[in-house]
């Protein structure tokens, strides 16, 4: 009978073996495995995307894997990290969603080229807008392959609420006719005026709009390159204090916009200004488009496209290099973006893609953004500034414009901190 | 058995053999070395030592040598040029000195209010009533739940428009107040909602010692006069004093990592202002900003908060002798 401490000794050496081989196991792979893909829609409308997306590239390319894996949460703050420890511990999967422009810097040293073998194979820079071929490029090549676009100066409303304040959303044009909108609905209706969510994020992404509707474009863009005007920055703040002060839910501070834009859908709020996924939810529910729910552009900004991209990252070090490459290859096609972009309430950043599988409200964005003057990049979603230039705004926001509101102390950090 | 006995006299007469000097040098030296208590218990105390040493202590190491370079984004930090710039940055940084004032408000409130609150309920149960044990369950189940579990159903209940404790104050004409939403609130919202789960841990703790006070004492106090409150006051509450210790030193310790509560509750790195503590900016300073090294400094900001809490705590009872 072997002794107990044999037999610890036996189990012991045998586990370590184990290890060691488990350990070795990955190099001794010649050939590519699954290609890892992380993403971040896990629910609703982007889990739908998700799906078609990727059961038309397995449709495709049957004979390459993918590993999808979806993070949601915390708007992807859970993917963001997962991704941020992955690439820190030099375990990179095969590519990851995230935004493109300024966004890219957070990774830098991380990312690698695919300009030869996606952009350049597939010709996708002739074939994307030029917003987006931009986006995608970071140090002399490309890290990424637009997925889709999200408009962000939509301003949504409830049909039947405007119509019972007696407003005009045609009339909505400027500022100062928003407010009078505003104004209407609350004297005239039990409805909320304005479902806003005084999350960060969300105050950072109404006071851009307001910032591109009421002081213009290019004060917009020499704001966020670094040289802002101080007194565009402090009027936007009034105009926005004015509207929080008076015509936002008591509630705006600890709901979400997804809790708020139920609301809008409810009959018991008029107005949400948000990125275009809002959109999303109203199909979902089955309201109808031009009668149950309408969008005008942000007063303002009508003749722009409030430009929001999602893209595929392809980190350096790739575990699957040529498996990548064919998925972001897809990822630019007209295939993967009508796939994707029909289900997510997004418009293709490709160009000239056939638009019968969009509905209406998407084929009319379609329209403007290839009409648009200009395309001014989102501030809250990674296209204008870096993630600690950004973040430091939420902070600012977080700490001195979300009720109680101190127009002079976030002024003077918004202009410290660009 | 008898191999031990056997093996302890050998060493017995070694020992008497050495002091006599009658041993050759060569087996004093290879022998001393081996016969000295510290190595001959190393096998009890030396695996919990290089695993603490490694994951504990060599890792808090670490975390201040990154808090010394300017690391951040991906890759390795630099160990060349150490200095202490981000402790700099942090003492100038308005927001560090808020989440400061807030952790220290946090601990100081929390704690005090858990201990008087258990207190309240050790005595109440330990007199017996009806129905004590299940009381006893009742307080004690907010404790056996995950803060995420907890701060969901504190999301729900301070509800603006239609959470319970609005109902509640509603009742009394007061409100709708926006308890997680309002700066004023918030702080004192969470420190509510964390009183709640933690009394329960506390009552236990003083119903242990409440329980191991003889009965005697009891009715000593009674036989010569006490009132209640006297009696509790005079010659109970003093005996709780070392389980009130111990209590406040975990409650303390927990006030300053009290960081998944609020990150369920916030639904991330950024609370609500008026509510961000030091273990939140930590956080979002390293996981959502990648400044690894900033977020070092506060991480070793709150160690030596935490060696402050604990130090007196080992420094008495190293005092009485038990440790």
């Amino acid at each position: 009978m072997p002794l107990r401490r044999d037999i610890i000794k036996t189990a012991g050496a045998t586990s370590l073996a184990l290890a060691l081989a488990g350990c070795a196991g990955d190099d001794g792979a010649g050939q590519e495995g699954s290609v890892e893909v992380l993403h971040g829609w896990t629910g609703g409308d982007g889990a739908e995307a998700a799906e078609a997306f990727f059961g038309g590239f397995a449709d495709e390319f049957p004979d390459i894997d993918i590993d999808e894996q979806p993070i949601g949460g915390g708007g992807n703050q859970n993917l963001d990290q997962t991704v941020a420890n992955r690439l820190q511990s030099n375990d990179p999967p095969g590519s990851f969603a995230g935004w493109p422009g300024a966004n890219l810097e957070r990774y830098d040293g991380v990312l690698g080229d695919v300009e030869e073998q996606v952009w350049d194979e597939s010709d996708l820079a002739s074939t994307h807008a030029e917003e987006a071929v931009e986006a995608c490029q970071f140090n002399g090549g490309f890290a990424a392959v637009p997925i889709g676009s999200h408009r962000m100066n939509d301003l949504f409303y409830n049909v039947d609420v405007l119509d019972e304040a007696g407003v005009d959303p045609a009339s909505i044009t400027d500022i100062d006719a928003l407010v009078d909108a505003l104004e209407a609905v609350d004297s005239e209706t039990d409805a909320t005026p304005m479902a806003m969510s005084l999350a960060s994020w969300a105050i950072l992404q109404t006071w851009a709009v307001t910032m591109l509707g009421t002081q213009g474009h290019e004060a917009y863009m020499d704001f966020i390159s670094g040289n802002g005007d101080e007194a565009a920055v402090r009027e936007t703040f009034e105009l926005l204090e004015e509207i929080f002060e008076n015509y936002i839910s008591p509630d705006a501070t600890s709901a979400d916009f997804t809790e708020l834009n139920q609301n809008v859908m409810g009959g018991d709020a008029a107005f949400i200004h948000e990125g275009n996924w809002v959109a999303g939810a109203y199909i979902n529910e089955g309201l109808e488009y031009g009668s149950d729910w309408d969008a005008i552009r942000f007063p303002g900004t009508e003749d722009m496209y409030g430009l929001h991209i999602d893209a595929f990252v392809y980190p350096a070090d790739n575990p699957t290099p040529e498996g990548t490459a064919a998925f972001l290859r897809y990822a630019g096609s007209e295939s993967g973006q009508i796939a994707f972009n029909q289900y997510k309430g997004s418009i293709p950043t490709r160009q000239g893609v056939a638009t019968d599988e969009f509905n209406t409200y998407l084929t009319d964005t379609i329209e403007d953004f290839e009409n648009a003057s200009q395309k001014p990049p989102t501030l809250a979603h990674g296209l204008a500034v870096d993630q600690s230039t950004q973040s430091s705004l939420e902070d600012a926001l977080n700490s001195h414009f979300a009720d109680p509101f101190d127009v002079d102390a976030v002024t003077e950090e918004f202009m410290d901190i660009v | 058995m008898k191999d031990i006995f056997s093996y302890l006299y050998k060493v017995y007469k070694k020992r008497q053999v050495r002091t006599d000097g009658g041993v050759t040098e060569e087996t004093a030296v290879n022998n001393s070395w081996r016969q000295l208590p510290i190595v001959q218990s190393f096998p009890f105390w030396g695996p919990p030592f290089i695993l603490m040493g490694f994951f504990v202590y060599a890792a808090v190491t670490w975390n201040f040598a990154l808090s010394l370079t300017e690391f951040s984004g991906f890759g390795d930090p630099d160990y060349s040029n150490l200095g202490l710039q981000n402790y700099a940055t942090m003492i100038q940084d308005p927001t560090f000195w808020q989440a400061t004032w807030h952790t220290v408000i946090l601990l100081v409130v929390f704690t005090v209010a858990c201990l008087i609150i258990g207190l309240a309920l050790a005595i109440l149960l330990d007199r017996e009533i009806r129905y004590g044990n299940t009381f006893r369950t009742i307080y004690l189940l907010p404790f056996a739940l995950s803060f995420i579990v907890t701060a969901q159903f504190w999301r729900w209940m301070y509800n603006v428009n239609d959470g319970i404790v609005n109902q509640f104050v509603g009742l009394v004409g007061l409100g709708p107040y926006n308890w997680l939403g309002d700066p004023r609130l918030v702080l004192g919202s969470v420190i509510f909602a964390l009183v709640w789960q933690f009394s329960g841990y506390t009552m236990i703790i003083y119903l242990a010692a409440l329980r191991s006070i003889p009965r005697d004492q009891y009715e000593a106090a009674r036989i010569d006069g006490a009132n209640t409150l006297r009696m509790y006051r005079r010659v109970i509450i003093p005996q709780l004093k070392p389980a009130m210790v111990s209590a406040s030193v975990v409650l303390m310790l927990f006030a300053l990592k009290a960081f998944d509560f609020l990150y369920a509750v916030f639904d991330g790195y950024r609370p609500r202002q008026g509510a961000d503590i030091l273990a939140t900016m930590m956080m979002r300073e390293g996981f959502n900003n990648s400044e690894w090294a900033y977020s070092s400094t506060i991480a070793i900001t709150l160690f030596v908060l935490s060696l402050g809490v604990i130090a007196p705590y080992l420094y008495t009872e190293y005092k009485r002798g038990n440790l």
